[in-house]
């Protein structure tokens, strides 16, 4: 899937990016800029027919909001919108929660969109503007979203933003790797759909500095973020809700006491 | 206004067609359809931030008017299908009226949809790319079908000949037709998982008994209206027939949301509780032990006690209050569902603006802007009624000189 010799192409004059873009699908929610040349974050071992997931270390988070920031400038995500927070247990971002027995501990949570496999969001859409892609990863289709809203009345993690004005950026210019939504519609996490079509992990994965972040293909048996859900669990959140996350956390396996 | 007035009375001032208050009444028609419309042009040109609505309260007063407009759909309709159907004849001079209102109301839900949409312009996509499992479009059906049924009956009734039976097939599909509309409008909140407080098999009753409650209201509000300004001459046993009514609806509509309510309170889960705090405590607390006082036990007070029913102007005053507490009521299940998400932990969900800081429990205030698109639904509502007292109701009342002046606009 990746071109190994982009650094050697880039060398020569030649352009890295061509005929890849064929390989790129259609991904009409977020549409795909021209790729650019990526070196790391290759995706883990994959099937002939993925299914994307991803699993959230809670016990590796150090709560850093790399992921939270690279996901704006990766998508171009206007100001006062953000698609992935790293919410806490404490009372504020910077303390700690306290249990009944007196005993703090920093715990995060990052949280952006699910990837349910029975999405909420999906079944009440009433245009199919939201709709999940032969991988298992639920885009929205700016192109149909009427801006109702009601997808963000469903669901039940509350990762939807709306561009309620037009689209501010600290630039003023576009600058992310897919093209800014128009004012009146529904955004959300993409798992960086137009890095997936490269072969590449979404940029929240590769820039965290605790990679507490696990890509992979849950289709693939021997897929590193398979092997670590069989060891560890993986625990689904609000999984009474029955909307069956791709998006998995890991539970800490020792407290950070203070 | 306890007295029977003849059908016609050539002495009253009404029928004398004073021009001056006429005109009034237009203009002041005109200015509210002139705020609403600069209203929503603004918030065209704006987009959705100059209203008061954040990631966290995705939907306000639009949909609150929405679901409320959609119930006093239920009163005119249901009037005549209901008593069609039981064979009862003394609420037939409401017929006409009880159409123009229904239809009206409901053409003025299917309007007041349009401002909450980030993209009206697109909103044809809901024709050409319908996806069926969604409650939208299962309401952008039936209240389709429901305008439809109120043009039919509109029609049938202004017949120069009487078509009883028509009227009767047609009541035959209107009531399956209202119960539809009403429990799908409920289910548009009904179906999601994500909001415990919405998330019960009661909202759909309760939508239908509340829709009862205000629809009936209001067709007696504006029959009292019409009544007062024009020729028109009602039957005066009419006021206290649809009170009686209203005594049961009330009655029905306050047991449903006693029942959910116990039912919640009592499983003492915290999902289940949050919202009910914030009614019985909470920041809704002023609307929801208002809502109970004034719009649920006073006016019930009256309904139900025949000599007090009997006194029109109180009834009335009942009426008013019963619409303002369904409206109320509609704002008391809206916002503790959107108030209340199920992940809520810090430092919480962004506003609606460039620069707004996260926020855990934004407080909902509706902008100038919305109470602008509001008041031009009211008006275009308002319009559409007179209009059409004027056009239908007035010519059988045997005065084509009639004046509607002074109509009050009722939408809160």
């Amino acid at each position: 899937m990746r071109d190994d010799d982009v650094l050697g192409a880039l060398l020569a004059g030649d352009d890295p990016n061509e005929g890849r873009a064929a390989t790129v699908e259609r991904t009409s929610a977020i549409e795909a800029l021209p790729p650019a040349s990526r070196e790391w974050g290759e995706i883990d071992a994959r099937s002939d027919s993925p299914r994307w997931g991803m699993l959230v270390d809670t016990e590796r988070c150090i709560g850093c909001w790399s992921c939270a920031v690279i996901c704006r400038s990766e998508n171009d995500v206007a100001l006062g919108m953000w698609w992935n927070r790293i919410l806490t247990g404490g009372d504020d971002l910077d303390t700690p929660s306290v249990d009944e027995h007196g005993q703090m501990s920093m715990d995060w949570l990052p949280l952006a969109c699910q990837h349910c496999d029975d999405a909420p969001c999906e079944k009440v859409c009433p245009t199919a503007a939201t709709y999940t892609n032969d991988e298992g990863v639920v885009l929205v289709d700016v192109d149909k979203c009427i801006g109702c809203r009601y997808c963000m009345a469903a669901c039940p993690y509350g990762v939807r933003v709306f561009n309620w004005g037009e689209p501010e950026k600290a630039t003023g210019v576009e600058e992310g790797m897919v093209h800014a939504r128009p004012v009146g519609t529904v955004e959300k996490c993409s798992l960086c759909v137009h890095r997936l079509a490269e072969g590449q992990e979404p940029s929240c994965v590769v820039s965290c500095p605790a990679q507490a972040r696990i890509f992979g293909d849950l289709n693939a048996a021997d897929s590193h973020i398979n092997r670590l859900i069989q060891d560890r669990g993986g625990d689904q959140l609000l999984e009474t809700k029955g909307t069956e996350p791709k998006v998995r956390y890991l539970p800490p396996r020792r407290r950070r006491s203070l | 206004m306890t007295t029977i007035a003849p059908p016609t009375t050539p002495t009253s001032p009404a029928a004398t067609g004073r021009r001056g208050p006429r005109w009034a009444w237009y203009a002041v028609l005109a200015i509210g359809l002139a705020i609403g419309l600069f209203s929503f042009g603004y918030q065209l040109t704006a987009g959705l931030e100059v209203t008061g609505l954040t990631n966290t309260v995705t939907w306000g007063l639009y949909i609150v008017l929405f679901m409320f407009l959609v119930g006093v759909s239920a009163g005119g309709l249901i009037v005549v299908a209901g008593s069609e159907l039981v064979g009862s004849h003394r609420l037939d001079s409401l017929n006409l009226l009880a159409v123009i209102v229904s239809g009206t109301a409901v053409a003025a839900a299917a309007v007041s949809i349009i401002p909450d949409l980030g993209r009206p312009f697109m909103a044809w996509q809901m024709m050409v790319s319908p996806q069926v499992m969604s409650p939208l479009v299962w309401d952008m059906v039936v209240i389709s079908v429901y305008l439809a049924i109120a043009g039919i009956d509109l029609w049938i009734l202004t017949r120069p000949k009487p078509m009883a039976k028509w009227l009767r097939v047609m009541a035959m599909v209107t009531l399956p037709v209202a119960v539809l509309v009403h429990s799908i409008t409920a289910w548009i909140f009904g179906f999601l998982v994500a909001r415990p407080f919405w998330n019960t098999a009661i909202l759909a009753p309760l939508f239908i008994s509340s829709a009862l409650v205000s629809g009936t209201a209001f067709v007696l509000v504006v029959a009292w209206i019409v009544r007062r300004v024009t020729s028109w001459r009602p039957p005066h046993h009419v006021f206290a027939d649809l009170g009686k009514l209203l005594a049961w609806f009330v009655a029905v509509d306050f047991f449903l949301l006693v029942a959910e309510l116990v039912t919640a309170f009592t499983s003492q889960t915290d999902y289940h509780l949050a919202p009910l705090e914030m009614l019985f405590t909470g920041r809704q607390a002023p609307l929801f032990w208002g809502q109970l006082v004034f719009g649920v036990l006073l006016p019930f007070l009256v309904y139900a006690n025949p000599r007090l029913r009997s006194r029109t102007k109180l009834l009335v005053a009942a009426a008013v209050l019963s619409i303002l507490g369904v409206f109320a009521k509609r704002v008391n299940i809206l916002m503790p569902g959107m108030y209340e998400p199920q992940i809520n932990l810090p430092p919480g969900q962004s506003g609606n603006a460039t620069g707004q800081a996260f926020t855990l429990d934004l407080l909902y205030v509706p902008t100038w802007v919305e109470y602008g698109v509001v008041i031009g639904i009211g008006a275009f509502a308002a319009t559409l009624i007179t209009l059409g007292v004027r056009r239908w109701v007035l010519p059988q009342a045997g005065s084509d000189d009639a004046v509607v002046e002074e109509q009050e606009d009722r939408e809160p």
